[in-house]
């Protein structure tokens, strides 16, 4: 029997009783294939692969990341419920030490769900990684974590969540936004007043190969893990900068797939998109589980691998060297941060379109400048849904005077003509709706 | 009349059955010759009868269990085709172990051509060793068989027996494919030779009448049709003693099953006269097969276990058994000797037994009685303990649907059914424990005899259906088919139920006893591009292991 080097545990749930709609990508038939692939591998005979069973995560649970509007009955469905309790099921097995790593293959996938949540974004509705990380962050009390995002799209609304976050690093390894969905993650977007540096992008052309992403990895992303030190790595890990997705432009593969999982050692690596059902995910998904486990992954190798994949060009080699330059220069370089007196508010607007419900919003969102905490954070809501809303976030570990003014932002916001006021207290662990 | 046999470690135990009555049990120590201990146990068990009488005989033995783990098998080469993953000369089993060309993917496609050069050569590697048996097999088979039976083609004259992978199962398992055609292939000569055998002491008793072997899943199989699956007949114990359970009590609602033995204690779940059965298959000494069994747990646990205390005055029984108990002349108490102490048992010498207690019990003060009752309470507990891990280790199985993590009960038992030797000493330290009612159904102790005797033929098929590339396939029964797009769930339901049947009654079923269920059942539309370009459908029947009708009928 095979043994695993390294324990690894497996949170398994293809959700084949949904689907976003009948014919959507997001759909029964998409993990029927890689289900098929793991269970004819005998993967779950070998030594020191655990799989665990999913259970739903509770309105608790969403409620310690997202404001959902008006109410979280409206905007998730079992599945999103499933899908983030997989993966905290995934984080229990990691934490409480029965395995040294898991991989939650659920599916639907969450990194286009931001802070506020009135819809589907990008086949999102609940972010199943921080639902799961702030789980972590109350049960098991772990502060530093990182993000390791290789979706081929921008993990728009991770960023988000986590835009404040100092303690939160967020990388993000994606197809350039001016050539994809969801058009974001530029290397100037790096966190907020807060948390400058503690975001990171890294938008790469398309065509981008195994030669360019490795490159990145070792180059950039482990010198700025090294630099940060979690006390956990996480990995977002969508499968579409396969060669054969049919709805994104990379090079990537399977086998490119698997050393960059061993490179990274995730503590938890999580499944986001990746629509190549039979002609990448199978083979991609295995050789992430072989990978984690600490296993050989040199049979690996999609069908038509010989026949299809294609070396990255030149240019696009001198290319990233160059991104990877100037990157390493803003990230791992200190610099000199302009001063922000603790106290200042400072706000920014933003404009958000949930592709898949048709839904526009516009946000207001503030915060309080603080050299103590994670800082106060308001945002403000309208939408096409017609519907004006404030939500104000006590961050986790916020100081006296964020939780002071906290109190003060509320009790203010409920003598205004509101449709839905939101309390979120991390401090006190609390959720209030007025 | 039926007879039933059961071949265990230390006993072999046969029954009489007639007209829902038990006519007549017997006992003997099993022998290391196992036809010989078949021979006397035959001609015990029908000394006072009229073989014309004997209308069913079912053989529940350890024969290919033994061969496997005083690996007693016959050389036998594997020629594979595996294609991308997990590395395939780690699955390497036998002398004589050749991968090929060839690849198909996980939809039955083929992705790399077979090369006669490259196989015939594979084979005649094998045969040059002097190898007579094979067996073939690639990764996906069940998804498509075409490149096994394209191998056996090819080499068909070069062996004498050849052994194809995709029809030991229906389910997805490369490496335990592998094993289990191994397994079969290399089996089939000592098989061959224990069912000839057999056949000959009973033809020489006059008994012509249909014989059975018991599978580890409940159910049996013609003596005839075994051959074809040596494999299938280990390990099928515990099997038997579940099925007596069944037989010798309603087994209404969720019930625990437990039989106590000397040296172990197996349970098992029978929910609405139904045991459950294992996702994948039993374990074969070192071998991970792909043989359905029921979902039994053993534990080191029985009358004859070592029992030892420590100092603080826990008491530790099992796993260990050293010899008999005291009573019978053994040298280590165990807790038959506290079932004579406390009369609950009236066997071998009770002064031994006291003594024996007495001993155990001085270093922490606690007379013979007090200490036999210790050791009562204390297997009660360690067997309600493991009860409680058995059940829960079922309700935390993997699932996969919404439907199944909302709605899906648990399993929770609502009452036990005990048997084995020590079952009437125990139940009520076990029921006590668990907080559950209990049963000691009569003829207990020989429900394993019953149980095969009582079992009926179960099969089970697996049916794959994808109208995109047309084709529709059933491994069990290699059938394949062309089929057009308009095939649907309906089609396959009725494709799957005919097949079924003919498959049971190829295994020697009664067309009365016929009676399977729906185990799986999904249906996936092929979405490419934002429009549907066919239905990936799958079917799973089975004919669950139960009675002979006749027994149920009139029970
Ligand atoms: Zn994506
Ligand atoms: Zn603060």
């Amino acid at each position: 029997m095979i043994k695993a080097p390294r324990r690894t545990g497996l949170v398994f749930f293809p959700a084949f009783d949904w689907a976003i709609s009948p014919t959507h990508p997001e759909r029964e038939e998409r993990l029927l294939y890689t289900q098929d692939q793991i269970m004819e591998e005998g993967i779950l005979d070998i030594d020191g692969i655990e799989e665990y069973r999913v259970r739903p995560a509770t309105f608790e649970d969403i409620r310690r990341v997202h404001f959902c509007i008006p109410n979280e009955e409206a905007v998730t469905t079992k599945s999103h419920l499933i899908s983030a309790g997989g993966c905290m099921v995934a984080a229990d097995a990691v934490l409480t030490g029965e395995v040294e790593s898991a991989f939650a293959l659920v599916r639907p996938p969450g990194h286009h769900a931001r802070t506020v949540v009135l819809g589907n974004r990008g086949f999102c509705n609940i972010n199943i990684e921080a639902v799961m990380i702030e789980y972590i962050r109350e049960k098991y009390g772990i502060n530093r974590i990182a993000i390791v995002d290789t979706d081929c799209h921008h993990g728009d609304g991770t960023q988000d969540i986590y835009w404040h976050d100092p303690d939160t690093l967020f990388i993000s390894i994606h197809q350039d936004g001016s050539t994809l969905y969801p058009g974001s993650g530029f290397p100037d977007e790096d966190g907020g007043p807060n948390a400058r540096g503690s975001t990171v992008n890294i938008p790469l052309p398309p065509r981008t190969g195994e030669k360019g992403f490795l490159f990145v990895l070792d180059e950039l992303v482990m010198p700025i893990l090294d630099k940060f030190k979690p006390e956990l790595i996480i990995n977002s890990a969508g499968q579409d900068n396969h060669f054969n997705d049919p709805i994104t432009n990379m090079n990537f593969s399977a086998r490119g797939y698997a050393a960059l999982t061993s490179r990274l050692r995730p503590d938890l690596a999580v499944l986001e998109g990746g629509y190549a059902v039979e002609n990448a995910l199978p083979y991609v998904n295995l050789g992430i589980i072989l990978a984690m486990a600490g296993l050989d992954t040199s049979f690996v190798k999609e069908p038509n691998y010989d026949r299809d994949y294609q070396e990255q060009p030149e240019t696009i080699t001198r290319y990233i060297e160059d991104l990877v330059r100037d990157l390493k220069d803003r990230f791992l370089k200190d610099h000199k941060m302009p001063y922000l007196k603790s106290g200042q508010i400072i706000s920014r607007t933003k404009e958000i379109y949930y592709d898949t419900d048709g839904i526009q919003e516009s946000q207001n969102e503030r915060i309080r400048s603080c050299h103590d905490c994670a800082g106060l954070l308001s945002i403000e809501s309208r939408s096409s849904l017609g519907l004006h809303t404030m939500a104000i976030r006590i961050p986790i570990r916020a100081c006296d005077a964020c939780q002071k003014m906290g109190s003060l932002w509320y009790s203010k916001a409920l003598k205004n003509s509101f449709d839905y006021v939101y309390l979120q207290n991390r401090v006190q662990n609390t959720y209030e709706v007025f | 009349m039926i007879l039933g046999l059961d071949v265990g470690g230390t006993h072999t135990d046969t029954v009489l059955i007639d007209n829902n009555e038990i006519l007549a049990v017997n006992k003997i120590p099993t022998e290391s010759n196992l036809v010989q201990t078949l021979k006397t146990a035959i001609n015990q068990a029908i000394s006072d009868v009229d073989p014309f009488q004997i209308e069913r005989l079912v053989f529940s033995t350890t024969m290919a269990t033994n061969a496997i783990i005083q690996n007693q098998l016959v050389e036998t080469g594997m020629i594979i085709s595996a294609g991308p993953g997990i590395d395939p000369h780690l699955f390497a089993v036998g002398p004589a172990y050749s991968l090929v060309e060839g690849s198909l993917d996980h939809q039955g496609i083929e992705t790399w051509p077979l090369n006669k050069k490259d196989i015939l050569f594979a084979a005649g590697q094998i045969k040059n060793k002097g190898i007579k048996t094979i067996g073939i097999v690639s990764k996906f088979s069940v998804h498509n068989p075409i490149h096994e039976i394209q191998i056996k083609k090819w080499v068909t004259k070069e062996f004498q027996h050849i052994f194809l992978g995709h029809s030991v199962s229906g389910s997805l398992n490369f490496p335990r494919r592998i094993t289990t055609t191994y397994l079969n292939a290399a089996l089939s000569k000592m098989h061959n030779e224990f069912t000839a055998a057999l056949t000959k002491i009973l033809d020489e008793k006059g008994c012509h009448a249909p014989k059975f072997i018991l599978k580890p899943d409940g159910g049996t199989v013609e003596l005839s049709k075994s051959n074809l699956f040596p494999a299938r007949t280990a390990q099928s114990g515990p099997a038997a003693s579940v099925m007596g359970a069944l037989a010798l009590d309603k087994c209404k609602g969720t019930t625990l099953a437990l039989d106590i033995g000397g040296t172990t204690t197996d349970m098992a779940v029978i929910v609405d006269g139904v045991p459950l059965r294992t996702p994948f298959g039993i374990r074969l000494g070192n071998f991970h097969t792909l043989i359905r069994s029921l979902m039994t747990h053993s534990i080191g646990l029985g009358g004859d276990s070592e029992i030892k205390v420590n100092k603080n005055g826990i008491f530790k029984i099992g796993p260990l058994r050293k010899g008999r108990p005291v009573a019978l002349g053994g040298k280590v108490p165990t807790p038959t000797d506290a079932m004579i102490t406390l009369d609950l048992l009236n066997i071998g010498s009770k002064t031994a037994a006291i003594k024996a207690m007495s001993i155990l019990g001085a270093s922490i003060d606690l007379d013979a009685k007090s200490t036999a009752e210790h050791v009562m309470l204390e297997m009660g507990n360690a067997i309600a303990q493991s009860v409680k891990s058995f059940v829960n280790y079922i309700n935390s199985r993997p699932v996969y649907t919404i439907k199944e993590v909302f709605y899906e009960q648990k399993i929770e038992p609502e009452r036990l059914v005990i048997i084995g030797g020590p079952a009437s000493q125990l139940a009520k330290y076990i029921g006590e424990s668990l907080n559950l009612p209990y049963e000691v159904p009569a003829h207990a102790e020989m429900a394993n005899a019953i149980g095969a005797a009582l079992a009926r033929v179960t099969t089970e098929i697996t049916l794959q259906a994808d109208t995109r590339r047309g084709t529709v396939i059933i491994p069990e029964a290699c059938f394949s088919k062309a089929i057009d797009p308009a095939f649907d769930m309906d089609d396959a339901v009725r494709l799957a139920s005919s097949t079924i049947r003919e498959q049971a009654l190829k295994f020697g079923a009664d067309p009365e006893e016929i009676e399977f269920s729906v185990v799986e059942k999904q249906n996936f539309n092929m979405i490419r591009n934002y429009s549907r370009v066919g239905q990936n459908i799958r079917l799973k029947l089975c004919i669950n292991p139960g009675l002979l009708p006749e027994w149920k009928r009139n029970f």
